[in-house]
């Protein structure tokens, strides 16, 4: 058994393989080092991220696999994998950045969380490219095992840990489900590649795939519904977004949402592309219970983290109507509705840790009253992103909901569309009552004076994109496009 | 016939020790009844002709896994009855969707059948014993040339679960005393005693 | 390059002056906002004189916009001869409004504001001018409408300035509206909204008709007059005219570069623009010619009475504007622009002239309570002189050649809409002459009716404001005299080079040279005796006014109340929309809606909202209970819906 084996096979995962690399040098850093750098860890962190961004821009013009003969590799780089990728990392990198002062103050700056930041990304990295569910599943766990011990990682606040177990064990029942569904598509079908399931798939286009699939399908989508925390899988989101610390919220409001609906969008138009009758039932459900719970359920909410967590219950909702789509307009509604969630999402969350008061930290929305007139930049910032958030035209969320509606639309989904429109409209009550309370609300504390520099970079940044993005959407609106085509290779050929 | 037979017991073995995990009233039993379950397991995997699966499960799951749980278990002295408290309200509802699960379940399993092309998907099987490969090479030739990306991509769960533990639970107690070996040995009787000559009625 | 810094430099200027404006200090957001502005207006002649001159029309192509679906819109920047001919106008005259506000705005607490929306308004106004597709033209309408919007109500703490803010913004409102719809017209009638292309086909939809209400319309003229109704509201033409006097609340530099020269005669140039597609609609361009020779001929009846100094010149404004619409009325397009060019000269030399009136003495704006103040301010008066004589179209100014050849062309073009326009024009030139000399004599001739305080304090302005005025003065004098040729004249082919089309059967502009010589001498001997009568209606005989208005009193109201139009707007929209609005408040709002309507939506969602907070109890085995529930769920209803 003589294989030859050349290291060019492995560029397609080459910005994988540097972040590995790159965590583990950390890691023996961090290790050897007497003093507690965390802030240096940080840093390079973010400088490998860049670095394998700028790898991964150089990736995913063409389709290549790695690790495996042919169409059978185990891992996949393309222009969609390239598009997501670079999303995520710039997720995580921007998180990182404003998370460095913050664990700095609250005296629990390890070097340790830049490791399992960068963990955590290699392991979304692996599922973005996952082309088997042996390497989904593995990917899924690195990532996942990360985000629980970062969940936990305030390990002396009652509600950090609390919400490290809760996640912990919700996250493995869902990991339990999507490997008895995985094995349950092997069970029946024979094989856990994607492009082999395809093509069973696709052979028996004209008769029903056995009830087995379908069962094996749900299970699967199930356990990937919780990772994206979709209705009604997402009841772990609420109390994680909570009790972890800010700078991880931030963390996990982003990168592994994109990561994860990435996954899901590669699962369903891959493997289960030519099944799209019987999963599409599930998916409008999912976006249909998402969108309403995550309007309606913040309605209620004092705490901002949690409301942010419905809030990004809701947008998953919404970034699933493009997937119920299951088209290329749909799939890059999808992508541009992710990278404006992505700037959208890292502005408030760099908002909400500089909500400080006296140096104690505050997360409850009555807090920013009169924030207007106390830090009228920084409200000005929050309020941009709060109607860009409502969809308020002409700023940029307003412009993935229309894409995203546009493609449902297209798709012959009106309902879903009309349906759409109309939960986005209830969860503008709570987004416009931010926008009231800063604005009209009596200030009772003002908050400290924001110095951090890469804080106030973010807000700047991502007010400026949420902006700037409706009269120069090009280059995303083509990015998308392509990534998105790459999925259908039937429909751009 | 026989090996059905034996399959059959070893299933049934299985199942009612799973079941007693989650009822046995003591919680050391309950790893007991673990253990049981790994057992059975692993007989079921040598039925199949995978005995280096079996092994490891016994090695590592009964050896190392179910080991650790009973300790943690003796000495973290969990009072059980306090935890199922909620069993007998929630037991309906539960009991409903396991039934409506599992019934589905037996319909789905009812209706078995391979996708048409499947034999033709199902790349580099597992030769058999017969042919002169020990189940352990042929895993081996796997997991390091054709799977070699899984096997680093575990090695990197371990590592963070490792990290994880260490990160949650590590902590460094000021006051704590520990034993510095090195230390020790490079002690000499130059530098640890002292010799004082005591004049004679002057005490120290 | 240059292209494209041209028009960004302003946008830059605006933000750099409106978002640092308090680091920068007054001085230095006058620098950017002058500098950026005054480099665009260099950068314009060069650009003029590749692309008109030279013939080298270009698109440039920005950025992708909206691209879904069919709809595909980019924005890109379109440089024609009528581009370059905007631009010209539209930088230089913004720029001697940036730099005139710097003496002008000098004891305002706000400068760094002012002058970064006065370079928005500029950069808006370049987006229109350069857009070469309907949405993005739309992007800069509604732009320059905003910095309107923004800069007439600068004042915010005068209530007359927010009120006629507001009244412009819903006035041109209602023009946007038939504007907007126009596009989705144009869109639904090509399936694009790019101009080149929407041009390339116009000809082959010539016979297209939509049917609508049970009735076969001709497409081209329902999009053209819904074009034409947001024309109308930018452009303040008869019937959405009542917010452009109004308007005037603003500061006066903001008269002058939006109310006078820029902003409104978007409007012309939109129509232009569109001068392929108009040509193929008869209908449509006669409705242009009625509202224009009407508004013309209103708008100077109006003028004639008026008492504010700057109400007189916005109504002139208006009756010119009128002037430009009957033009392109009669396919005479190339004469409309070229008007439009001489009118922004000495239109904002009037304005800015007049600002220094104002400044003078001392922010007052009557002209009944002036007088005799010219040995006090004589470079002032020597300018608003010239500015006149070139707005009466006294011969070698500027406005005589512009508005001759209109005159002319509406004679040429030999219709029956063509002659009423023609003999609506020659009245309103008679009374432009009159009405303007009115205002000279009463501004500056004569004794002093303002008291000795005020007389006292009048001076000449300094002379960052004066330097401009030359500056324009010069343009009043000189823009005529040099552009008529390359406009209308002999070289017009060659200088539009395409931007306009003239259909054959529209020879308006050729026949001009061939109008009977009484046809021509007309305008200049109206002109002539308005001034006349002016004089002696003011100068030598002073009474003869208040007996005139006493005669004919029913008709001095009527004038002086602009035709009773804002009072008639009042009983039929306003009052009634007041009137429906406090019936849906109480009868609707009270009853239905907080009943069943939003508050009752609302306390449904607060009930909604606590259910769903309920389920979230916080017990794991909740959490875990809800997930296999749903899973079951869902593979339940695949048991189910097999088919």
């Amino acid at each position: 058994m003589t294989q030859t084996f050349a290291f060019s096979s492995l560029v397609p995962a080459l910005p994988e393989l540097f972040l590995t690399v790159a965590a583990l040098a950390l890691l023996m850093l961090g290790v050897f080092r007497k003093e507690d750098g965390c802030r240096q860890s940080t840093l390079l962190a973010i400088i490998a991220m860049a670095i394998a961004l700028v790898l991964t821009s150089q990736l995913g013009g063409s389709v290549s696999y790695a690790f495996g003969g042919g169409e059978a590799g185990l891992f996949v780089m393309d222009g969609f994998g390239a598009f997501t990728k670079a999303m995520v990392l710039l997720g995580s990198a921007f998180t990182l950045g404003m998370s460095g002062t913050f664990l700095e103050r609250e005296k629990i700056g390890r070097f340790e969380y830049p490791v399992l930041v960068l963990f955590a990304t290699v392991g979304m990295m692996i599922m973005i490219s996952a082309n088997d569910f042996m390497s989904l599943y593995l990917g899924l766990e690195l990532q996942s095992l990360s985000l629980y011990v970062l969940a936990a990682y305030h390990r002396d606040n009652l509600k950090a840990t609390e919400a490290g177990v809760k996640y912990f064990v919700l996250g493995a029942l869902a990991s339990g489900m999507l490997l008895y569904g995985a094995s349950l598509l092997y069970g029946f079908v024979g094989t856990t590649s994607f492009d082999g399931l395809a093509k069973v798939f696709g052979a028996e286009h004209a008769v029903r795939p056995s009830l087995g699939v379908i069962i094996g399908m749900v299970f699967v989508l199930a356990g990937l519904a919780f990772k994206i925390s979709a209705v009604p899988f997402h009841m772990w989101a609420p109390d994680v977004y909570e009790g972890a610390p800010t700078p991880v919220t931030a963390f996990f409001a982003v990168a592994p949402k994109i990561a994860a609906l990435a996954l899901f969008t590669r699962v369903i138009t891959g493997p289960f592309g030519d099944l799209a009758g019987e999963w599409r039932q599930v998916v409008i459900f999912l976006a249909l219970a998402s969108m309403f719970l995550g309007a309606f359920a913040a309605i209620g909410q004092t705490n901002i983290k949690r409301l942010m967590a419905y809030s990004s219950i809701g947008h998953v909702g919404f970034a699933l109507v493009g997937i119920a789509a299951n088209s290329v307009l749909g799939i890059q509604g999808l992508l541009i509705y992710l990278a404006i969630y992505l700037f959208m999402n890292t502005g408030v969350f760099a908002i909400i840790l500089s909500m400080r008061q006296k140096g104690r930290l505050v997360e409850g929305i009555d807090d920013l009253a009169g924030l207007g007139k106390t830090h009228p930049a920084m409200a000005f910032v929050m309020m941009v992103l709060m109607f860009s958030m409502a969809g308020i035209p002409p700023l940029a969320g307003f412009w993935g909901k229309l894409y995203v509606f546009l493609a449902a639309v297209e798709s012959g989904l009106m309902a879903l569309a009309i349906l759409g429109v109309l939960s986005s409209v209830v969860s503008a009550y709570y987004y416009l009552r931010i926008i009231k309370v800063m604005y009209f609300d009596e200030a009772l504390e003002p908050f400290d004076r924001q110095t951090d520099r890469p804080m106030r970079l973010v807000m700047g940044l991502s007010a400026l994109v949420v902006l700037v993005f409706t009269f120069i959407p090009g280059p995303l609106l083509v990015g998308a496009k392509a990534a998105a085509a790459v999925l259908f290779p039937a429909a751009a050929g | 016939m026989i090996a059905a037979l034996i399959f059959y017991m070893f299933a049934a073995f299985t199942v009612g020790a799973g079941v007693m995990v989650i009822s046995a009233r003591n919680p050391v039993h309950s790893v007991l009844f673990l253990i049981l379950a790994f057992f059975n397991a692993a007989g079921l995997f040598l039925l199949l002709g995978a005995e280096f699966l079996a092994m490891v499960l016994v090695v590592v799951y009964v050896g190392a896994v179910a080991v650790l749980f009973l300790f943690v278990v003796m000495m973290l002295d969990i009072n059980l009855s306090e935890l199922r408290e909620g069993f007998l309200t929630y037991l309906p509802t539960g009991g409903v969707i396991a039934l409506v699960l599992l019934v589905e379940l037996a319909v789905t399993f009812g209706g078995w059948a391979f996708a048409p092309d499947v034999e033709a998907l199902v790349q580099a099987p597992v030769q058999a014993a017969a042919s002169g490969v020990t189940n352990t090479e042929a895993l081996g030739a796997l997991i390091y040339t054709k799977y070699v990306f899984l096997f680093q991509a575990s090695g990197l769960i371990l590592l963070v679960a490792m990290i994880g533990t260490i990160l949650l639970t590590l902590r460094t107690r000021p006051g704590s005393r520990k034993q510095k070996i090195a230390a020790q040995v490079a002690r000499t009787a130059k530098n640890s005693v002292e010799l004082v000559k005591v004049p004679t009625g002057g005490g120290i | 390059m240059m292209y494209v810094l041209a028009i960004f430099l302003p946008l830059l200027a605006s933000l750099v002056a409106g978002l640092f404006g308090r680091t920068l200090g007054d001085r230095g957001a006058q620098i950017v906002t002058c500098g950026a502005v005054g480099t665009s207006a260099l950068l314009s002649i060069p650009i003029f004189l590749t692309v008109a001159m030279e013939g080298h029309a270009v698109t440039i192509t920005l950025l992708s916009w909206i691209q879904s679906g069919t709809v595909d819109v980019s924005w890109a920047l379109k440089f024609d001869t009528l581009t370059a001919v905007m631009m010209i106008v539209v930088t230089w005259v913004s720029f001697m409004v940036h730099v005139y506000s710097v003496g002008y705005m000098s004891h305002d607490p706000s400068i760094p504001r002012f002058m970064s929306y006065l370079s928005l308004f500029t950069f808006a106004m370049l987006m229109l001018v350069t857009s070469d597709n309907l949405v993005q033209l739309f992007f800069g309408w509604e732009g320059v409408g905003v910095a309107s919007y923004l800069l007439i109500g600068f004042w915010y703490e005068k209530p007359s300035a927010c009120s006629a803010a507001i009244k412009a913004f819903l006035v041109n409102r209602v023009g946007d509206f038939g504007f907007a719809l126009g596009i989705f017209g144009a869109y639904f009638l090509f399936d694009t909204v790019s101009f080149d292309v929407i041009f390339a086909v116009a000809p082959e939809k010539a016979a297209a008709t939509v049917v609508f209400f049970g009735h076969e319309w001709h497409a081209i003229t329902i999009v053209c007059l819904l074009l034409f109704v947001g024309a109308m509201g930018k452009s303040a033409q008869l019937g959405l005219h009542t917010w452009l006097p109004d308007a005037m609340e603003g500061p006066t530099p903001v008269s002058a570069l939006i109310h006078a020269a820029t902003m409104v005669t978007a409007g012309v140039f939109m129509v232009a623009r569109m001068s392929p597609l108009f040509e193929y609609s008869a209908t449509a361009l006669m409705v242009v010619t009625v509202v224009g020779a009407a508004t013309a001929f209103f708008a100077a009846t109006v003028g004639c009475v008026q008492n504010d100094i700057k109400r007189v010149i916005a109504y002139s404004t208006c009756s010119q504007l009128g002037y430009m619409f009957f033009a392109i009325g009669v396919s005479a397009y190339q004469a409309a622009i070229f008007h439009l060019m001489t009118h922004a000269f000495f239109k904002a030399l009037l304005f800015l002239g007049a600002g220094s009136v104002i400044h003078a003495m001392s922010d007052e704006q009557d002209i009944r309570r002036m007088g005799g103040i010219w040995r006090h301010v004589k470079v002032t008066w020597a300018l608003m002189w010239i500015g006149s004589l070139a707005l009466a179209g006294i011969p070698f100014f500027a406005g005589y050649y512009s508005k001759d050849v209109i005159l002319e062309a509406a004679w040429a073009a030999g219709s029956p809409v063509g002659q009423m326009a023609y003999w609506l024009g020659i009245a309103a030139a008679f009374m432009t002459a009159f009405y303007s000399w009115r205002l000279l004599i009463l501004v500056f001739h004569g004794k002093p009716r303002a008291d000795e305080r005020v007389m006292a304090h009048v001076h000449e302005s300094p002379a960052v404001m004066i330097v401009p005025l030359l500056v324009l003065a010069t343009g009043a004098v000189f823009a005529g005299w040099v552009g008529y040729e390359l406009f209308v004249g002999h070289e017009q082919l060659h200088f539009w080079a395409g931007a306009i089309k003239n259909l054959p059967e529209h020879p308006a502009l050729e026949n001009v040279h061939h109008v009977p010589g009484w046809v021509a001498l007309a305008p200049t001997v109206v002109a002539v005796s308005g001034i006349t009568l002016a004089f002696i209606f003011y100068l030598v005989a002073p009474v003869l006014p208040g007996l005139l208005a006493k005669t004919f009193n029913g008709v001095y109201r009527f004038l002086l109340n602009k035709w009773y139009f804002d009072e008639l707007y009042d009983v039929l929209f306003v009052r009634p929309a007041f009137r429906l609005g406090r019936g849906l408040w109480k009868g609707g709002d009270g009853a239905l809606i907080d009943g069943v309507g939003p508050d009752g939506v609302a306390a449904a969602t607060r009930v909604i909202a606590a259910r769903v907070a309920r389920a979230q109890s916080g017990y794991l085995y909740h959490y875990a209970f809800a997930m296999l529930i749903g899973v079951a769920a869902f593979v339940t209803w695949y048991m189910f819906n097999a088919r």
